[in-house]
């Protein structure tokens, strides 16, 4: 089965080579601009000035350095989802797990944190954090494992383990790492040993958006300077060529999988220590699909997933601002964020219908 | 055997809009476009319902609304996937969030000056079938629905009928098999996809109108929570035949009406673990389907014009 998404590779391709770099972004931007534009108008349609708005939003997001740390923090996650999920679809595997990767990555890191309380400081995050890249991976590893073994599409094994996955968190805060009384399906507080360091000093701002850095520069380095990278882009490419020159697709599979589904548990876990401080019913929501559209935006590369999710982040702490100044709903921020994909996913299409020079 | 039949009979219910969607579905990737976008087509359809049967105080028009808010969703992955070229599958999850995003701005930019407003409608009632309905156990059960439960079965016997009784439903299918081969012979593959992803997205609107107007009565945010997941699953359970999406779909129902079911039998598994039953269904229906699930052959590939 071909899918259209593989065959933008030579758009994103070209890019890397360096000659037509703008043209690369120049989409994607515009898709951002045309997302833009459209919402504008449904703002108008809300009896709202989309100028206002969107103003409000921009302050929101980045009028302080305080609200520049939480909006760091928000795209955290989605930076980390989103490398993983770029890699897998540069192999032509449609990961959409990451929500359930993600839930149970937090769900890991709050277990080994809550079962360790005297471990000293640096150990016990590490340790958490490990624990929920493992358990990412091995979330993902079964829904790849699924796809080898049953040849059922990935879509649907990924989709369908979410509901599973976000319920195991549910039933894990409704039995033994709930908290007693709170009234609320949450975990106990985390010792303060769990919690990732702060940045700055009085401001929100942790670690993990360094931990995102790393990860996207080693994943850029990953697909482009390395045989698994390059396996990757082959498979993706062409199965047959894959095959011809020797490369195991299931094995391939398999690793670009979990490896995503250890960059998704991370995220969870990242987002439980730093963020919440507990394990939260829910917590994990939207996030795996916001990793999808987050990928696309940044064609398919880690170093262009950067600001593809700073985008992101900055896009949801600016709503909760612009729904407090001028009373634009949120929901604001999906329609902002399907119609981007929508246009990426067209403009990939478009592309590759094209003749190749 | 009470409890059986009244287990059929919630079954039924619970898996009507489910029905609608996958036969939806299957109108759309049986010409070759893979339908994920259904969650979002219901979601759609059951906010355009709502709002037009409270906004017209007519149910009737609320479902025609519905229709045209499914296939408005629907023109969009059908503009996207069958004229650009777009990837499907994730077009589908692109339409699934920007349908999320546009229900809930739109209820509370347009109804609630920012917050989100309870808009009730009055849910449309069961239909009981003179004779049938007066059978003692069965009657009251399986032939007192909603008028658009039995809609909806006569619509998988109609759905087999168009796809393998008549020259309609052979172009289709020719189309999501062979497009090429299709064209050669005369038909317009890009647009009997266009039509056949406006239609499915039509069902599947109508599919979250029977949600939203004949089940719950109101409309709230992401009100049909992985529904369309589910209904793409049962397509490819039942393996793209109207008659196999129904059982897939009955199925489904059956394992969320027992979960209900068993809550209230204080067993010492909790709720959560009941509510994974309908996936973890699902996905072991599919890993013993396994490679026997043969899509579409064009499931996915783009026609185009001129190319091969």
């Amino acid at each position: 089965m071909r899918l259209a998404l593989g065959r933008f590779d030579a758009l994103a391709e070209r890019a890397v080579v360096g000659r037509s770099f703008y043209r690369a972004i120049a989409w994607p931007l515009l898709a951002v601009v045309l997302a833009l534009g459209l919402t504008a108008l449904l703002i108008l349609f809300a009896g709202k000035n989309p100028l206002l708005a969107y103003a409000a939003l921009v302050r929101g997001a980045v009028g302080s350095w305080d609200r520049v740390g939480v909006g760091l923090n928000k795209a955290t996650p989605y930076v980390l989802t989103g490398v993983g999920v770029a890699l897998c679809f540069r192999a032509r595997v449609i990961n959409i797990g990451g929500e359930g990767q993600i839930a149970l990555g937090g769900l890991a890191a709050t277990w080994i944190a809550l079962m360790f309380p005297q471990a000293p400081p640096v150990v016990l995050p590490l340790l958490a954090l490990m624990a929920g890249a493992l358990a990412g991976a091995g979330w993902a590893a079964l829904a790849a494992g699924i796809r080898l073994r049953r040849g059922v599409h990935e879509v649907l094994v990924t989709l369908l383990l979410n509901f599973v996955g976000v319920l195991i968190v549910s039933e894990a805060l409704q039995g033994t790492l709930g908290e007693p009384g709170s009234g609320f399906p949450q975990s106990p507080l985390l010792p303060g040993a769990a919690w990732l360091p702060h940045l700055l000093p009085g401001s929100d701002l942790h670690v993990g958006i360094l931990i995102a850095v790393m990860v996207v520069v080693a994943g850029h380095a990953l697909l482009w300077r390395t045989p698994f990278g390059f396996r990757l882009r082959v498979l993706g490419a062409s199965v047959p060529a894959a095959a011809y020159a020797g490369i195991s697709e299931p094995r391939t599979v398999l690793s670009v999988m979990s490896l995503a589904g250890a960059l998704a548990g991370l995220a969870g876990g990242v987002e439980v220590l730093g963020v919440h401080y507990r394990l939260i019913d829910g917590f994990s929501h939207g996030f795996g699909f916001n990793a999808v559209a987050i990928a696309l935006l940044g064609a398919l590369n880690p170093i262009a997933v950067l600001p593809a999710g700073l985008f992101f982040g900055f896009l949801e702490t600016g709503a909760l601002a612009m729904q407090r100044a001028v009373g634009v709903p949120t929901p604001l921020v999906s329609v902002i964020q399907g119609l981007t994909m929508i246009f990426i996913l067209s403009a990939m299409g478009l592309s590759a219908r094209r003749p190749k020079a | 055997m009470d409890a059986a039949a009244e287990l059929l009979a919630a079954a039924l219910r619970i898996a009507t809009p489910l029905l609608f969607a996958a036969l939806g579905g299957i109108l759309s990737e049986r010409a070759g476009v893979f339908a994920v976008g259904l969650e979002g087509m219901m979601l759609t359809g059951a906010f355009a319902g709502v709002i037009a049967t409270h906004a017209l105080g007519n149910a009737g028009l609320g479902l025609v609304a519905s229709a045209v808010g499914g296939a408005f969703l629907a023109a969009i992955v059908a503009i996207a996937t069958v004229r650009f070229c777009a990837d499907q599958m994730v077009t589908g999850l692109a339409v699934n969030i920007l349908a999320l995003g546009l229900t809930s701005f739109l209820l509370r930019g347009l109804f609630g000056r920012g917050e989100a407003p309870i808009i009730r409608v009055t849910p449309l009632t069961p239909v009981p079938i003179p004779v049938l309905g007066d059978i003692p156990i069965l009657g009251p059960l399986l032939f007192r629905q909603p008028a658009l439960t039995y809609v909806g079965l006569a619509l998988v016997v109609a759905m087999f009928v168009l796809l393998h009784r008549t020259r309609a439903g052979l172009t289709l299918r020719a189309v999501g098999e062979n497009p090429t081969a299709a064209f050669a012979g005369g038909a317009d593959p890009i647009r009997v996809r266009t039509l056949a992803v406006l239609c499915g997205g039509a069902l599947a609107g109508i599919g979250g109108a029977v949600l939203s107007l004949q089940q719950v009565g109101t409309f709230t945010d992401g009100m049909t929570n992985g529904r369309g997941y589910l209904a793409l699953a049962a397509i490819i359970v039942g393996r793209w035949s109207p008659g196999g999406a129904l059982v897939g779909c009955l199925l489904f129902g059956a394992t969320d009406a027992l979960q209900l079911r068993i809550q209230g039998l204080r067993l010492p598994v909790s709720s959560y673990v009941i509510q994974m039953l309908p996936y973890v269904v699902s996905l072991a229906v599919l890993a013993g389907l396994g490679r026997g699930a043969r899509l579409p052959a064009a499931i996915g590939i783009p026609f185009i014009r001129d190319r091969r």
